[in-house]
């Protein structure tokens, strides 16, 4: 394999690396304030991704759509959290986990009903040709991923260390009981944290979705990746989610170029599975023991 | 006493579903409706296994209609291609299935809650990609047709009333099975290990064994299901043993309300009915049908959110409920 080849596979590694990085934030993000892995995850990526180009149809400027899109997106993740977990905090985790099944598949199957069962797609942000980078070629929407992964990374670390909002975050992540008898509104945190996941999810939705167009069905198989690069890096640590996403995503596409581009999906979760199975904890994660 | 008469009503309420299930052919031959009905006598035998497994074990499986997939594509394989009788076909992907999920419960059952889901989830998808991509075996995602009807020495049960029996008979011997797998040793063992895992260990139970056997029997009755359901319909495809289909199943269970038998299969032949609504209610026109089968996944998924929120012990509970409240009269 020649040099230039060679990098145009790590170039579409880590343009998928990124979209599973963002997906894993969100779960990172939702587990670190409530031990709940949200099953809902991929339908937020989803709804990004149409609801921007509903936006855009309706005839919204381009990043209108786009930032309408991550907002109502935001929104629907808060209304799920408040209206169909919230009464159940306390209950047994499978409960849970059913709880935000439920709601992705009424997410995705409503999203049918509402934008159809095509597929769909958005112009790219600065249309023109790709770049070149060192014999690879590179599309300009992949650099628009990258940089709004990058703002989002940046953003969510600026959140966590810097506002009240983001300490109690923390707290939360360490001991609710804790964190409310220091007088943090537990409750608040773990709603505004479901609508940050939610937002991450739908950026990615918006960012990817004129490279590789979406539909109401694209939920599902996201989810489970970003749910393999969040467990990869270390669940609940947001650095190691997106290393974990980046290391899928450059996994996945070295496994096209040197086996097979029919067993991808099946590659990432196999993964997904060792990691499981032989290191639940991650890569970067430290072992946590259970007390009785 | 109490446990002597539910007991006694379990074996009586077995009997009055044989009876009904034989009834049916006698009151119509209508194709449609045999066929929806075999699609039902699959499903429970699916959801009797995850019931088990689930409802009573306490362990999630979002890999069951994988398990489903492993047995219809092994029979269909083993009868179609190397020719061997029916009944080895069928015998060899219930225990292909049983070995799958004999391999992926020994590390998997090490995990609790939602990474067991994620895990079986990951599984599931991994057997979607491999129905899809090993064309040899499988078809591809074009299917496999031309699956030959069941036969078992010499007799083919080569008609849709043959084919209802069949299916009907092996789903009330597996729901007998589980019903008295539940009153025995390892039922008891079970219902310990879903209050509480670590009580359970303490009072001897080998935990880790238990489940994985519970896995095993329960991807295997997946497995029985699918085989049955390759050779009743004669074309499979990889669609049909996706995500959604294993997703569906748990929905079921929860619907049905975990820690019963009877909800879970009284759900299981309501929400298949569901979309085939047409086949039990002559005048229901094509419209009606047509929304029913449109928002299928909504109302599942709603049933399910609806269930866990406002009613966890789901139909099982209501059921019970019926029960007590007529042993309160009789004492009055």
């Amino acid at each position: 394999m020649e040099a230039a080849e060679f990098i145009q596979y790590v170039i579409a590694g880590l343009k998928s690396g990124s979209i599973y990085a963002l997906v894993a934030l969100g779960f990172s993000v939702v587990y670190a304030s409530t031990g709940i892995i949200n099953f809902a995850q991929g339908e937020f990526f989803m709804l990004g991704g149409v609801l921007s180009v509903w936006f855009y149809s309706l005839g919204l400027p381009l990043p209108v759509a786009g930032i309408a899109a991550v907002v109502a997106t935001a929104g629907l993740g808060i209304v799920f959290e408040r209206f169909a977990l919230r009464r159940q905090r306390s209950a047994n985790p499978l409960v849970l986990v059913i709880i935000t099944i439920g709601g992705s598949m009424v997410m995705k199957s409503l999203a049918r009903h509402l934008f159809g069962p095509d597929e769909l797609s958005l112009p790219e942000f600065t249309p023109g040709p790709s770049i070149d980078i060192v014999g690879a070629a590179v599309e300009r929407q992949a650099l628009w991923v990258w940089g709004l992964t990058v703002v989002a990374v940046l953003a969510l670390w600026w959140l966590y260390r810097k506002t009240r909002l983001g300490h109690a975050m923390r707290a939360c992540s360490i001991s609710h009981d804790a964190a409310r008898l220091m007088g943090v509104d537990t409750a608040r945190v773990v709603m505004i944290s479901f609508g940050i996941a939610a937002a991450l999810g739908a950026l990615g939705g918006f960012a990817v979705t004129p490279l590789t167009q979406t539909s109401w069905d694209a939920g599902a198989v996201i989810g489970v990746k970003g749910f393999a690069a969040a467990i990869l890096g270390g669940l609940g640590n947001p650095l190691a989610a997106v290393i974990g996403g980046l290391v899928l995503g450059l996994l996945e596409s070295l496994s096209v170029a040197f086996i097979s581009s029919a067993y991808k999906d099946a590659i990432s979760l196999l993964v997904l599975l060792i990691v499981l199975f032989v290191r639940p904890q991650g890569l970067f994660g430290s072992k946590r023991r259970e007390k009785v | 006493m109490t446990r002597l008469k539910s007991g006694v009503m379990s074996y009586v309420a077995i009997t009055i579903a044989a009876v009904l299930v034989a009834a049916v052919p006698l009151l119509s031959a209508d194709r449609y409706i045999l066929k929806v009905l075999v699609y039902v006598g699959v499903n429970v035998i699916v959801i009797a296994g995850l019931a088990l497994l689930f409802g009573h074990a306490g362990q999630i499986s979002m890999g069951h209609a994988a398990f489903v997939g492993i047995g219809a594509y092994t029979s269909a394989y083993c009868v179609g291609q190397v020719h061997l009788p029916w009944l080895v076909g069928v015998a060899v992907g219930t225990a292909l299935a049983a070995a799958g999920g004999f391999v992926l419960a020994m590390p998997a059952l090490r995990l609790r809650g939602h990474y067991l889901a994620m895990a079986t989830l990951g599984f599931s998808e991994i057997m979607y990609v491999v129905f899809r991509e090993a064309r040899g075996i499988t078809g591809g995602s074009d299917g496999l047709g031309g699956i030959a009807y069941p036969e078992v020495a010499g007799f083919s049960f080569d008609t849709p009333v043959a084919v209802y029996l069949l299916v009907w008979g092996v789903a009330l011997l597996t729901v007998l099975l589980v019903m008295n797998i539940l009153r025995s040793r390892p039922g008891r063992a079970m219902r310990a290990l879903h209050a509480t895992e670590n009580g359970a260990l303490a009072c001897g139970i080998d935990t880790a064994g238990l489940k994985i056997r519970t896995f095993a029997l329960s991807a295997g009755l997946a497995g029985l299901a699918g085989a049955l359901y390759a050779h009743s319909v004669g074309f499979i495809s990889p669609g049909t043993f996706g995500l959604d289909q294993s997703v569906i199943y748990v929905a079921t269970v929860v619907v049905g309300g975990a820690g019963s038998l009877a909800g879970p299969v009284l759900a299981a032949v309501a929400l298949t009915l569901l979309p085939y609504a047409d086949a039990l209610i002559p005048g229901l026109s094509r419209e009606t049908v047509a929304v029913l089968q449109n928002w299928e996944t909504d109302i599942y998924g709603i049933a399910m959110i609806a269930v866990v929120v406002l009613a966890p012990a789901g139909i099982g509970g209501l059921l019970k409920r019926l029960r007590s409240g007529r042993a309160g009269e009789a004492h009055v």
